[in-house]
């Protein structure tokens, strides 16, 4: 299964930047050559305050609050670096409903 | 045929004149008052009749007014909202093209309970007629002097002014309905505060369904006794109920509250048309839960259709035939919900989009099985957080769906395609 990074575009993230995140991150991918990695856009996540929210799927990786700065420490992570743990904000209770919402495959 | 409270003599198909309306006692219930009764004693006959507001959310009339008249800002407004835009319900429109001087003195007599100088009609735009209707009352009601300066020679004053609602769901809840008059976009408001007390340009607004101002004049006329002795405690008076296509004789009937939906359906409109049986029936419009046939003989009031795990809503009565797919019927609720959502709160424009794509994906077969116990977890985690109603209007269709008609979102997901093909 091509892994998938799900970028946030409901109304919250979109003020906060998320529709130019989402740009930058298919230009990078597309530059660095990671063919097995597509990003999508997602209708929410349901963590409004603390967007832009991204989703990395299988892997089960969430980032909130991300900023066009923290975009190469996150493609760093996909080529199979570290996590980025200062945007890992989100309670668990909320990443399990979207988690089994992803598993159940709604994309 | 029963007496109605609304309709006299059945459903009247034409406009009634001003002339017309006064030689069955219409404005009599405004000269009383204006001659007997302190706006306080309209107030309290209202509260006492245990009028229910007849928009959805079935509030206490005579509740709401109190907040608002016991507010000391001034001044008051009265709101009538006519943004009707629910499907299948054409009740409101009904009432003000062919009852509009009913409507207008609900309008005065709230406007004299709540202490308001000045009263707002506001009319669903594509509502051509009923616009034409009430203004055409509005002019004919002033030449009598019941409405502008110095009522029946008493010391009340009023003025009616009129504003057009835009054409859409939303637009019609009460608070998007204050946005529009204040010349700005129909989106609700966050609540608290409430209307009642923080209202229309801040001052405190009494805003009330076309239905509900309706009752007002034959309360006031004859009594909240008299009109306790129609329908249930907890629903006194009655209803306008709407039946769609799906019947033999589609249309709208008035009956007392407490009237068993099995007399709706069958003596008033016929029966199911063209189906031998009835698989599911929707008694509260779209965002009410669905009943299996066997509840047939609930009556229609609030404490029973609750009782019964539905809702009456604003009266519009859908019937689903045994060959109907309700995976098919709920995608077309959650995406009319998913359209209608006006977009203002991430969490309603979430719930909505999310409910309609996980039921398109239960219709085309995608996803297994899993994906059924997700929906609860979905509208769990946003309940309560929009600024209106709409984010919990999904719910109930959906939920109750799933719960009745399981094995017909199991074979979609198996299959892709409907059980009847």
């Amino acid at each position: 299964m091509k892994r998938i990074c799900l970028v946030c575009q409901n109304v919250d993230c979109k003020n906060r930047g998320s529709e130019e995140i989402i740009r930058e991150l298919q230009q990078r991918v597309s530059e660095k050559g990671l063919n097995d990695l597509e990003v999508r856009p997602y209708m929410c996540f349901g963590a409004c305050q603390e967007g832009p929210n991204i989703v990395l799927y299988p892997e089960k990786s969430w980032y909130a609050g991300v900023k066009k700065e923290d975009l190469d420490e996150i493609l760093a992570h996909v080529a199979g670096g570290p996590e980025v743990k200062r945007l890992d904000t989100i309670d668990s209770s909320l990443k399990d409903l979207i988690y089994q919402l992803l598993d159940s495959g709604v994309f | 045929m029963l007496e109605g409270v609304l309709f006299p003599r059945g459903v009247v198909e034409e406009r009634e004149s001003l002339n017309e309306y006064r030689a069955r006692g219409g404005y009599g219930a405004l000269e009383k008052a204006l001659r007997e009764l302190s706006p306080n004693q309209v107030l309290r006959e209202v509260a006492d009749s245990g009028l229910r507001g007849r928009g959805g959310a079935g509030f206490p009339t005579g509740q709401k007014w109190a907040f608002t008249a016991e507010t000391s800002e001034q001044p008051h407004y009265v709101v009538l909202n006519g943004g009707e835009d629910e499907p299948g319900s054409k009740k409101d429109r009904l009432l003000m093209e062919n009852l509009p001087h009913l409507v207008i003195e609900g309008v005065i007599l709230a406007s004299y309970a709540a202490s308001a100088s000045k009263a707002f009609l506001y009319i669903n735009s594509a509502y051509q007629q009923a616009t034409k209707s009430m203004a055409d009352a509005l002019v004919e009601a002033k030449g009598a002097g019941y409405w502008g300066e110095r009522i029946l020679e008493r010391d009340f004053n009023l003025e009616i002014l009129f504003t057009p609602a835009p054409p859409n769901y939303v637009a019609g809840e009460d608070t998007a309905a204050l946005e529009v008059i204040e010349k700005k976009q129909p989106l609700p408001r966050q609540k608290p505060p409430y209307p009642a007390t923080v209202g229309l340009f801040g001052k405190p607004t009494v805003v009330n369904n076309v239905e509900t101002l309706a009752n007002v004049p034959p309360i006031v006329a004859r009594g909240a006794k008299w009109y306790r002795s129609i329908g249930t405690p907890g629903s006194p008076g009655t209803m306008i109920f709407s039946l769609g296509d799906e019947v033999s004789q589609p249309g709208i009937y008035e009956l007392p509250f407490g009237t068993p939906l099995r007399f709706l359906i069958e003596a008033c409109g016929g029966g199911i048309r063209g189906e031998s049986a009835i698989k599911a029936i929707l008694p509260g419009g779209p965002s009410s839960a669905f009943l299996p046939p066997d509840k047939m003989d609930v009556a229609l009031d609030h404490d029973s259709l609750r009782a019964a795990g539905s809702s009456i809503g604003c009266g519009v009565v859908r019937l689903i035939g045994e060959r109907a797919c309700m995976v098919e019927e709920t995608l077309r609720i959650a995406e009319f919900f998913a359209a209608e959502s006006c977009g203002q709160c991430p969490a309603c424009r979430m719930e909505t989009n999310m409910i309609a794509a996980m039921l398109k994906k239960v219709q085309q077969g995608q996803g297994g099985t899993p994906i059924l116990e997700q929906f609860r977890k979905v509208i769990e985690f946003n309940r309560g957080k929009g600024f209106c109603n709409l984010i919990h209007m999904p719910g109930p269709p959906v939920e109750s769906a799933l719960r009745l008609y399981r094995s017909d979102f199991e074979f979609h997901l198996a299959n892709g395609h409907c059980p009847q093909g």
